[in-house]
């Protein structure tokens, strides 16, 4: 079986169209899922009490924001160096849902921080990098936008993503490097995590729901790319679709 | 109980609605979440209809296109 014919943007687009609906059922029922084990199974936290449980949308988002912006970055490195079309198409729709998932982050911050820390906000050295990777998602969907000729925006808007990939590790590590209010990673990747199995579990199922609503979206609006920027739109769907 | 948590190695909690006093943030939260998803789902459905639309009164034939649809790159 002959995988690189799938790097075509005309025979990757059936592909996408048969995947969407698997990543879109499971992801609606892992979403009912991660709220139901959140909100009925993982008890009331004795310091923060209910407020805590912001961190099951709050945590997967941020993870889900950092993940789609360093893939987001890799599909425009691809296809700038290798001028393979469909990972810059892939680059383009990711960017929206970053851009989303930040925003959630963002907010969901905010309103976890009022009540815990007693502001919506300070320019902490982890709030102020993920604000960075906001605008960094802003200023590629708009540099892509402001270019008309979609190769030049392709090349151009890899350069950003490319660089901005260098803030993905200060978000990650600001915890650590700075003295900050936001509190240390409870979960790693060697040791054991520092939370509650049913929150663990909870907050587990959430990024499941969110990685695979997130690969529904962006293959979504990636046939709505691809569609957009063949000029002869019409052979996608006449062809095998 | 056909369904007893217990048994099934947890215990189910009713949540409070006020959420311990902080329901504006809790449920500001998700609220705020659940709006942006439906409106990134919405959207597209609406730009794939806008697409679909305008597809149809393309009236090139694919069998004319289709000896093109492998190329990888541009």
């Amino acid at each position: 079986m002959n995988l690189y014919k799938y790097a075509s943007p005309a025979t990757f687009y059936p592909l996408a169209g048969k995947m969407i609906p698997f990543f879109a059922i499971t992801s609606a029922i892992l979403f009912a899922a991660g709220l139901y084990w959140g909100f009925f199974i993982a008890p009331t936290d004795f310091q923060q009490k209910d407020a805590y449980r912001i961190i099951f949308i709050h945590v997967p988002a941020a993870w889900m924001a950092m993940l789609l912006y360093v893939l987001m970055a890799a599909y425009a490195g691809i296809g700038w160096a290798f001028n393979a079309r469909l990972s810059s198409m892939m680059a383009s729709a990711i960017a929206p849902t970053g851009t989303l998932f930040t925003l959630i982050s963002l907010v969901t911050g905010a309103l976890w921080g009022k009540p815990t820390w007693g502001t919506y906000w300070v320019w902490d050295a982890r709030m102020t990098s993920t604000l960075i990777l906001f605008f960094l998602f802003i200023g590629f969907i708009s540099l892509q936008s402001a270019i008309d000729d979609p190769r030049r925006a392709d090349r151009a808007g890899a350069v950003l993503a490319l660089v901005g990939v260098i803030n993905v590790p200060i978000i990650y590590f600001s915890v650590q490097w700075w003295n900050t209010l936001h509190q240390g990673a409870t979960i790693r990747m060697l040791g054991k995590p520092t939370i509650a199995a049913p929150m663990l579990t909870a907050l587990l199922i959430m990024l499941a729901a969110c990685w695979l609503y997130s690969v529904a979206v962006v293959l979504i609006r990636l046939r709505c790319i691809i569609l957009e920027r063949e000029q002869n739109a019409s052979r996608f769907a006449e062809v095998g679709v | 109980m056909l369904l007893d948590s217990r048994r099934l190695g947890f215990n189910m909690n009713w949540p409070d609605l006020s959420m311990s006093g902080y329901g504006f943030y809790v449920w500001g939260s998700y609220i705020f979440s659940l709006v942006l998803i439906v409106w990134e789902v919405v959207s597209l459905k609406q730009r794939k209809k806008a697409l679909t639309q305008q597809q149809s009164s393309n009236t090139v034939p694919a069998s004319v296109l289709r000896g093109s649809a492998n190329e990888t790159t541009s």
